[in-house]
């Protein structure tokens, strides 16, 4: 079922918090790129600021803005993170490897958890709805768009969807062995509150699928547009990360050149879609293929 | 819709499997202990006392990685046994966890801090998603991976997770549960806001100090009547209600007045469609720290008023098992069903003064069970409740 993408809001390397059209502010990440952080103290109070990282900070004001600007309360809140609160959870590991007393501060063990985003999420915007974390590698972001797009269909208003995720400089041990991109490894939030669909209502998110153990993409594709009676033809941009056919869609740009190297980058690409001016009747397809095997699939229309 | 369930698996310090579960149950036998390991051995623990190589062996396991996913795969694997695979059910998996493969990770990363060499492969196993994607292919299944984080409610949540995909027509059928390895990232952290109870947790005591914490898996195979008549699944119990609702009150600790667990347990009642007269037996979340226990005694009492029915707490015989704890009472909820049994809340003596309620303290046998109520509550102030019904 689709709904209407009513707020969307991105923080992360590019120029993006609170712009009417990305594609007038993105710029292919230069070397050694770095966040580009809004004003945190005009959303989040002095306490939780010292105590925020990074990852907790962006989430957290990017939720807030969707909030002020749909103004009814989400009425569910799903977000997506694929490795979590890093800063945090490094931050605690050398607390207790390195301690030598009894007593440990118990600070980033609190922020530490997946869950922190949408846990702080609800306290700062007192919401008590419906409250969810996926966690899933490359396909974080799709399985948290998934969760909220089920709430639209079970009948939910107004439904916070976001994704995050941050880097920390130990990810770069992991290169070449673990991760072989050759992208920087950077930080993003992006929230997008979504609404039931009404005639007329403007941008939508059609339908995301994500794909395991998948070796078929061309075959997922193709068989994802029958499933939402989409001809090929109506894709007009395609905005992917790692190998995609060649034969999709009328333009392909690569999302990740935009993002740089984090697991919840999608969100950001469901971002480039909506602000994408596409003619009556046309599609933006997000290939999500950063890892090998792994596919989401996102149609925005 | 009904949404069946048609396996249950579970692995923890009081068993390898789920008759074992059961029979420590009946016999009152708790499996927490002190610690096996040198960050566990200053504390009373729930270990599964098998190492990962024994557990591999032993098991028969295709997994190697984590012992977040081996104890998962364990449990998921016995939860599926009898279950055919074929490619016109929609299966998939959903599974909680809150450490992932932090097992391996804080070992290497010890190293790493301590200038010693570490192996930049192993980090592989970090991401909890893995411990998910392990178990898929453990069971091979192909189908839908999800992994839910939401600490120590994250197994209520992939149950319920599971459940709405299946009512909305997304699956047929779906492994859901949780898992979590012991870790000493978690030791020290619950060191660290001083919760934890240096002798045996003693839950709805009023005497009650804070947790002990335990290791495991609890999984359990839900699926719906139309994949039940493809598959020839054998239902066992329904899964009947479930909710989610946030607290929104502190990041660790709960209300005072229980707010965000009243919304959840009335909800859940809701989507069940049942009455408060309807639920024989609550499995709570009862981890025995001073505040949890009582957060959680408002809300009940919130929700039943004087009639609250049979509850307990099976954290005193399985310690705390974080990500896992749903998945565990989730099966635990089956067996008392099937088996019409209420089990105990060990190593209570005093009801909590303020609220004067008193579990179950000794397993009792009944002449029937038919819903129960069980409450998983995690950090951030998540608060969730699933109901199982007899079919």
């Amino acid at each position: 079922m689709p709904a209407v993408i009513k707020s969307i809001v991105s923080i992360g390397h590019q120029d993006s918090f609170q712009k009417h059209d990305l594609w007038e502010t993105i710029q292919p990440l230069a070397e050694h790129s770095q966040v580009i952080a809004p004003d945190y103290k005009a959303y989040i109070s002095p306490a939780s600021l010292r105590r925020f990282s990074p990852v907790l900070r962006m989430a957290l004001t990017a939720a807030q803005v969707c909030q002020n600007e749909t103004e009814v309360p989400f009425d569910a809140v799903s977000v997506g993170t694929s490795l979590g609160c890093l800063k945090d959870t490094e931050r605690f590991l050398q607390t207790f490897i390195t301690a030598t007393g009894d007593t440990l501060s118990p600070t980033a063990f609190i922020q530490s958890t997946h869950n922190t985003i949408a846990g702080a999420i609800s306290m700062a915007l007192g919401n008590h709805s419906y409250n969810m974390t996926h966690t899933q590698n490359s396909l974080s972001f799709e399985t948290a768009l998934i969760d909220g797009l089920l709430c639209i269909r079970e009948g939910k208003q107004n439904v916070l969807v976001g994704a995050a995720d941050e880097a920390i400089e130990f990810l770069d041990l992991l290169k070449p062995e673990v991760v072989r991109s050759g992208l920087q490894f950077t930080s993003g939030a992006t929230f997008l509150s979504i609404q039931p669909e009404k005639p007329g209502s403007g941008r939508r998110i059609v339908d995301c699928m994500v794909h395991f153990n998948n070796e078929h993409t061309e075959a997922s594709i193709a068989a994802f547009l029958e499933k939402n009676n989409i001809d090929g033809s109506a894709i007009e941009l395609v905005l992917f990360a790692g190998e995609i056919p060649s034969s999709t869609g009328v333009k392909q740009i690569n999302y990740e050149q935009y993002t740089g190297l984090y697991y919840s980058s999608a969100a950001f690409a469901c971002h480039l879609a909506n602000d994408y001016a596409l003619p009556e009747g046309k599609y933006a397809l997000i290939v999500n293929h950063q890892v090998k095997g792994k596919l989401g699939l996102t149609l925005v229309g | 819709m009904d949404i069946f369930v048609t396996g249950i698996g579970a692995i923890s310090c009081i068993g390898n499997n789920v008759q074992e579960h059961f029979d420590a149950l009946i016999a009152e036998r708790s499996g927490i202990k002190k610690g096996l390991h040198p960050h566990s051995e200053r504390f009373l623990v729930g270990e599964v006392p098998m190492t990962n190589e024994e557990l591999t062996s032993h098991f028969q396991l295709k997994a190697n990685g984590s012992r977040t996913g081996i104890l998962g795969c364990i449990a998921a694997k016995e939860a599926f046994s009898g279950h055919m695979l074929h490619h016109t059910i929609r299966t998939g998996v959903i599974s909680g966890t809150s450490v992932g493969g932090m097992d391996i990770s804080e070992t290497e990363y010890r190293s790493y801090i301590e200038n010693q060499v570490h192996a930049i492969s192993r980090y592989k196993q970090h991401p909890s998603g893995n411990s998910s994607e392990e178990i898929a292919r453990e069971l091979g299944i192909d189908g839908f991976v999800n992994t839910i984080s939401t600490a120590c409610s994250s197994a209520a949540n992939a149950i319920m997770m599971g459940a709405r995909m299946i009512r909305m027509g997304l699956l047929d059928r779906v492994v859901v549960g949780g898992t979590d390895a012991l870790t000493e990232f978690t030791i020290s952290g619950f060191r660290s806001l001083m919760i934890f109870d240096e002798e045996w947790c003693r839950p709805f005591d009023e005497t009650r100090k804070g947790l002990n914490l335990g290791e495991g898996a609890g999984f359990i195979v839900i699926e719906s009547a139309e994949s039940i008549a493809w598959s020839g699944g054998k239902a066992i119990a329904k899964l009947k209600g479930w909710s989610n609702a946030s607290d929104a009150y502190h990041q660790t600790a709960s209300s005072p007045d229980g707010y965000g667990a009243t919304l959840s347990i009335s909800e859940a009642m809701k989507v069940a469609n049942l009455k408060p007269e309807d639920i024989d037996y609550i499995n709570a979340h009862g981890t025995a720290t001073p505040n949890n226990d009582l957060s959680e005694s408002k809300a009940i009492m919130n929700v039943f008023g004087k009639n609250v029915p049979p509850f307990s707490s099976t954290k005193a015989f399985t310690g705390h098992t974080l990500a896992a704890a749903g998945g565990l009472e989730a099966v635990f909820s089956v067996l008392a069903i099937r088996n019409g049994c209420l089990f105990a809340n060990l190593n209570h003596r005093n009801v909590i003064e303020e609220t004067q309620l008193m579990p179950v303290t000794r397993t009792t046998n009944v002449e029937r069970v038919r819903n129960v109520l069980s409450n998983s509550f995690g950090f951030g102030g998540n608060n969730s409740t699933i109901i199982v019904g007899e079919l």
